[in-house]
């Protein structure tokens, strides 16, 4: 127990699916050939074996037996890179998940640019909004090891066809271990009343930073952590935007469809005020490094500072 | 409820009663999936006759046998027999396709008692029959997993994923059948995108694989029960089939696969073209 967030959260995901296999014999790991990736080979795969599925490189059948295991009453966590868990097998995940409302839990790795060296065959900016665009479907992006857990824990529970991101890398802690998730509720980690800024899992450790740091400007800003995307908790949102009166959003994400999107549909007919959103602008992936792409797309720790900068009031 | 004993005349009777409802049933919602559902008339109701351990009463009964129909379009024949087995009344059948029914034409597991698994999108439901083998298998359950697919179905990757998946994991809990009506929509399938040699494909993935008749009742029969003998390996039936059998107006025709009937001329046409008349059961 504890220290989670000094492992890999490939490895949280792993040893979690263990716990929750040995509470509940009827959770299932299935695989399509990146179990070694996940860290479920050996770490499920060995401790588990029953409950250990791999595959092969089958990503639309994987769901379809994930589907079929759920109508039994299993629970299976059907995972593999972001790419070919959500837009490989779109039609699978909506025909036989969603619209049957099969109970199957959908995670996909290695967000966006964390894909690096994979490039961008493999580097998926639109999981967030394709998924989003789908009845029936939850999404979730935890942003540390302990909110990693707590959403797995919940997931096992609940009856909901279910995507999640998963960050394959170690992150910092910003969670404490048995911390909570609620699916309708975001976590405000930064207040203030200067600007709203908006983020999900694998950013949400940058703009954390960023509103830390920007404090030394006198920059208040009310950080709002969404570590569920769908169900988006809108009362949050204008909560928060009736103090600042603008919102900034970032993500690992093309800016089309995600989390932005999110916002603006819930502020524009809700509470309209000036949005800016920070991610892909909508362009394909590369090989490249964080940094780079950060730079290249406009949506590193910079460029959240520069964002929130100028939607705060005293720039206005 | 125990699998019955039918006499031939009973089966035959039966068969043609089923292709005149379903037909009449089809024919309210003005178009349907008329040729690949009279291609499944025998084999349905052998399944649900003859092989299949199913309590109308309780559609969940834990230990009842699974049908997965992965080539939805084909619901009504299931839908027939669904109905005719008092798994819901049968003037159901009377909204298929309707506004608010429960009964589309492509199968919907949350709609319907009965049904296993949602299926229309082609090559998804044999992937879904797989998990539910599997999920039998890993329970030491000794219920079997029917799944049906279509010919034009099998040009879908995931039928061949599925393939090699079942046969990996040994689900000899699992019979499919393919109905080998030989077109597709578009025209025969040995022109748009051609599966021969369909046999020795299903034998090479490590199938038993059987040919019959699909139409001939002790052929299907019997070799349901042989490949439920089988061990160690799923099996395949590769049946043999007459597009839009049993009717003069579909029987064999390239056209039958989605039947429009926009009038009253139309659907006296093809319910004259049926074998005999019954009165409607709703």
């Amino acid at each position: 127990m504890g220290n989670f967030h000094e492992m890999e959260m490939r490895v949280v995901y792993a040893q979690t699916l263990n716990e929750l296999i040995e509470r509940n014999p009827d959770v299932f790991c299935l695989e399509a050939d990146l179990g070694k990736a996940d860290a479920s080979i050996p770490v499920v795969s060995e401790r588990h074996p029953r409950n250990f599925i791999n595959c092969g490189v089958q990503e639309a059948n994987m769901i379809g037996i994930g589907a079929g295991l759920a109508r039994e009453g299993k629970i299976p966590f059907c995972s593999t890179f972001t790419a070919f868990a959500t837009r490989r097998c779109y039609d699978q995940i909506t025909i036989s998940v969603a619209y049957a409302n099969n109970n199957v839990k959908i995670v996909g790795t290695s967000p966006g640019i964390t894909q690096g060296p994979n490039g961008g065959t493999h580097m998926c900016f639109q999981d967030l909004a394709i998924m989003r665009a789908m009845p029936n479907m939850h999404i979730y992006s935890p942003a540390d090891a302990n909110e990693l857990r707590a959403v797995m824990f919940y997931m096992a529970e609940s009856r909901q066809p279910t995507y999640m991101q998963l960050v394959r890398l170690k992150m910092p802690k910003i969670f404490e271990d048995g911390c909570p998730f609620d699916p309708n509720r975001a976590k405000r980690l930064h207040e203030g009343g200067d600007v709203t800024l908006v983020a999900t899992g694998f950013m949400t450790r940058f703009a954390l930073d960023v509103a830390r740091e920007l404090e030394k400007e006198n920059i208040a800003v009310d950080l709002l952590h969404y570590p569920s995307v769908k169900p988006f908790d809108a009362q949050a949102l204008i909560q928060s935007v009736r103090k600042t009166g603008a919102v900034v959003t970032v993500e690992n994400q093309n800016i089309v469809g995600g989390l932005g999107s999110a916002v603006c549909e819930v502020l524009s007919e809700q509470h309209p005020v000036r949005v800016k959103r920070l991610g892909i602008p909508d362009k394909f992936g590369e090989v490249a490094d964080q940094d780079y792409l950060f730079d290249k797309h406009g949506f590193g720790p910079d460029h959240i500072a520069r964002a929130c900068r100028e939607l705060s009031p005293s720039q206005l | 409820m125990e699998a019955q004993e039918l006499t031939r005349e009973q089966l035959d009777s039966l068969a043609a009663e089923f292709r005149y409802v379903v037909t009449d049933a089809i024919c309210r919602s003005g178009v349907g999936h008329i040729g690949g559902v009279m291609s499944l008339v025998e084999i349905v109701i052998t399944l649900y006759y003859r092989i299949m351990k199913v309590k109308p009463e309780d559609p969940n009964w834990p230990e009842r046998d699974r049908l997965v129909l992965s080539k939805g379009h084909a619901g009504p024949i299931v839908y027939t027999a669904l109905a005719f087995k008092g798994f819901f009344p049968k003037d159901w059948l009377t909204t298929i396709n309707r506004n608010g029914t429960r009964l589309p034409s492509h199968m919907d597991q949350i709609l319907t008692p009965g049904v296993e698994i949602t299926a229309g999108s082609l090559g998804q439901g044999l992937s879904c029959a797989c998990g539910l083998a599997l999920a039998a298998k890993l329970d030491g359950k000794k219920h079997r997993v029917f799944c049906i697919i279509g010919d034009g179905e099998s040009d879908e990757g995931q039928i061949w994923e599925a393939a090699l998946f079942a046969a990996h994991r040994k689900l000899d809990n699992l019979i499919v059948i393919c109905d080998y009506n030989k077109m597709q929509i578009d025209g025969r399938t040995e022109e748009i995108l051609d599966l021969e040699p369909l046999v020795e494909k299903w034998r090479a993935f490590g199938w038993e694989t059987f040919e019959i008749d699909g139409h001939d009742w002790d052929a299907i029969y019997d070799t349901i029960q042989k490949a439920d003998a089988v061990s160690g390996r799923p099996a395949m039936i590769i049946a043999h089939t007459v597009k839009g059998k049993g009717n003069r107006e579909t029987e064999g025709l390239v056209d039958c696969h989605n039947v429009k009937i926009p009038d009253e001329t139309t659907y006296q046409r093809l319910m004259c073209g049926l074998e005999c008349k019954f009165d409607l059961p709703y």
